[in-house]
């Protein structure tokens, strides 16, 4: 009898996870895991030639923080990316040269992404770098602009020719291009440290139970709620809590009455009309296996007003939320979610998303956790410092 | 009775298996037997993960007196939530009924079915298989 009782005790310990009274069962447990390990593996983006090059990544700092760049003179993509900011502006919808209709995302974390922007009309960060460039709105600048700039700036044409071999002359797409991917490959150095939730979970993958119990028991209790009735988990999956794809999560894709933001339905039209997509002549992967996701990608009506998941790494620095910024608070998107009006979703069948009704002690519970998403450096990121001394 | 019936069966199904097997094997393949075809696939990478691309390496074993398979089509969708992939697969012949479906990606937790559906031009058998991704 005893040793029939130890059994059913030794298979109930394997089969759950128990710290601090929050019991995790072994499908939970493993949705938890795969939420790590973090930071993953940096690998250089094969499309950029220039990625991982420390001349490139030094051009793209001082680019990223120049008003050179833009029209006026005096934006830059720091305008809207500010480093004690959480690399965003903290606005519902960014302003550059206009009011813009979208919420500035962050910058950290880009390289593990396979599309860019809300409705993921770039296949590459050195093309969505390109994006905001061309935009009106944004830096409204061209190639022949950028190319008068460098002119009348002898430090950045030395560092131009440095990186790429030749001189800024070349008003063409090239240029832009050139000035992408040198953006990029500042950009893609940007990553969040870890966080107490990584500690958590690489406790729970060694059974470490003292480690374990250092996780505050809200954040556990938020964290079941994630991976379990929530349902987040289906979406925001894998370290950097995104599937990467897009979704109709019913946030109002109204921008203004009468005008809409079509969402990934557009982006996709975009993205196949651009020449600089990984199909195009500015891949420098020349064995195009990084162009899979270009190539078999399907435009289909439900993609109209999806958007795309966010990684929610550092996410409680980064307010507010969605597409359009609607949300202030974090407690606002749980609540969203916890009352979502299925009225307003226009996807057909069963649907993954369902009013929750959330108590008042579990939405709490939620945003303890997600709080537990953020790096010791928080919304402070701050960006490598500029050597003064001119190029050589 | 229903002892010798089962015998019965069990002794078809499995002469049945052994004359048609499908040019696939080693790690991680599995198997669907269809009332034509018997198709063996394989993840690569393996195990399969949410959000990420994957090929799949398929082989199709007719059954006697079916045709060789000519084409093939693979599909993924999530029937609890009726929609399916964002992607569409390409498939490519590798030889003597041997595939192969690139452009695979299961974007979300769940269960998703797995679709192959053998042409032969005349005729088609859809082959199912049913996997959960956490």
């Amino acid at each position: 009898m005893r040793a029939v009782l130890l059994a059913v005790a030794l298979m109930l310990a394997s089969a759950a996870a128990v710290a601090q009274g929050v019991a995790f069962s072994v499908e939970e447990r493993a949705r938890i895991l795969a939420h790590g390990p973090w930071p993953p593996a940096v690998t250089r983006d094969p499309s950029n030639r220039v990625s991982g090059s420390s001349d490139a990544i030094d051009f793209g700092r001082r680019l990223f923080s120049d008003g050179a760049l833009s029209r006026s003179g005096y934006i830059g993509c720091v305008t809207c990316h500010q480093p004690d900011r959480a690399l965003t502006d903290l606005r519902p919808r960014a302003h550059g040269m206009a009011d813009v209709d979208r919420n500035t995302p962050t910058l950290a974390n880009l390289r593990l992404q396979r599309w860019y922007g809300w409705g993921g009309s770039s296949d590459s960060l050195w093309m969505a770098s390109i994006r905001p460039l061309l935009d009106t709105r944004e830096l409204d600048t061209d190639a022949a602009f950028i190319v008068r700039r460098f002119s009348l700036n002898e430090d950045l044409t030395c560092r131009y020719r440095k990186v790429f071999g030749r001189a800024p002359d070349h008003a063409d797409d090239a240029m832009l291009v050139n000035v992408g991917k040198a953006l990029a490959a500042f950009v893609e150095t940007l990553v969040t440290g870890r966080t107490p939730f990584d500690e958590f979970r690489d406790a729970l993958e060694r059974n470490d139970r003292a480690a374990m119990a250092r996780y505050p028991a809200a954040a556990q209790r938020g964290l079941k709620l994630f991976v379990g009735r929530g349902n987040c988990f289906v979406c925001h999956t894998g370290p950097n809590f995104s599937n990467g794809e897009f979704h109709d999560t019913g946030i109002p894709f109204f921008v203004v009455p009468g005008k809409v933001d079509p969402g990934r339905h557009e982006a996709i039209r975009a993205l196949r009309d651009s020449r600089f997509n990984l199909l195009g002549r500015f891949n420098d992967d020349a064995s195009r296996k990084n162009t899979t996701a270009t190539r078999h990608v399907v435009l289909e009506h439900r993609h109209w007003g999806e958007f795309r998941t966010p990684s929610l790494r550092n996410v409680a620095v980064t307010p507010p939320y969605m597409h359009n910024g609607s949300l202030a608070s974090l407690r606002d998107v749980v609540l969203h979610y916890s009352e979502i009006d299925g009225e307003r979703l226009h996807a057909d069948g069963e649907r993954i998303l369902r009013k929750l009704s959330l108590t008042e002690e579990q939405i709490g519970d939620l945003v303890a956790f997600l709080q537990t998403l953020t790096d010791a450096a928080g919304e402070r990121r701050l960006l490598p410092s500029i050597d003064p001394a001119p190029c050589r | 009775m229903k002892h010798a019936e089962l015998g019965i069966i069990v002794i078809v199904c499995s002469s049945v298996a052994q004359a048609c097997e499908p040019p696939l094997h080693g790690a991680n393949v599995q198997k669907i037997e269809g009332a034509r075809y018997v198709l063996a696939w394989r993840p690569a990478p393996a195990p399969i993960r949410v959000g990420e691309f994957m090929t799949l390496e398929i082989g199709v074993c007719a059954r006697e007196g079916q045709p060789r398979p000519a084409t093939l089509r693979v599909d993924a969708t999530m029937p609890e939530h009726k929609h399916g992939m964002n992607y569409r697969p390409s498939v490519t012949p590798k030889g003597t009924d041997r595939f192969a479906a690139e452009g695979i990606m299961l974007h979300m937790a769940g269960r998703w079915e797995i679709v192959f559906d053998v042409n032969t031009g005349a005729a088609q058998e859809s082959l199912r298989t049913s996997i959960e991704l956490q």
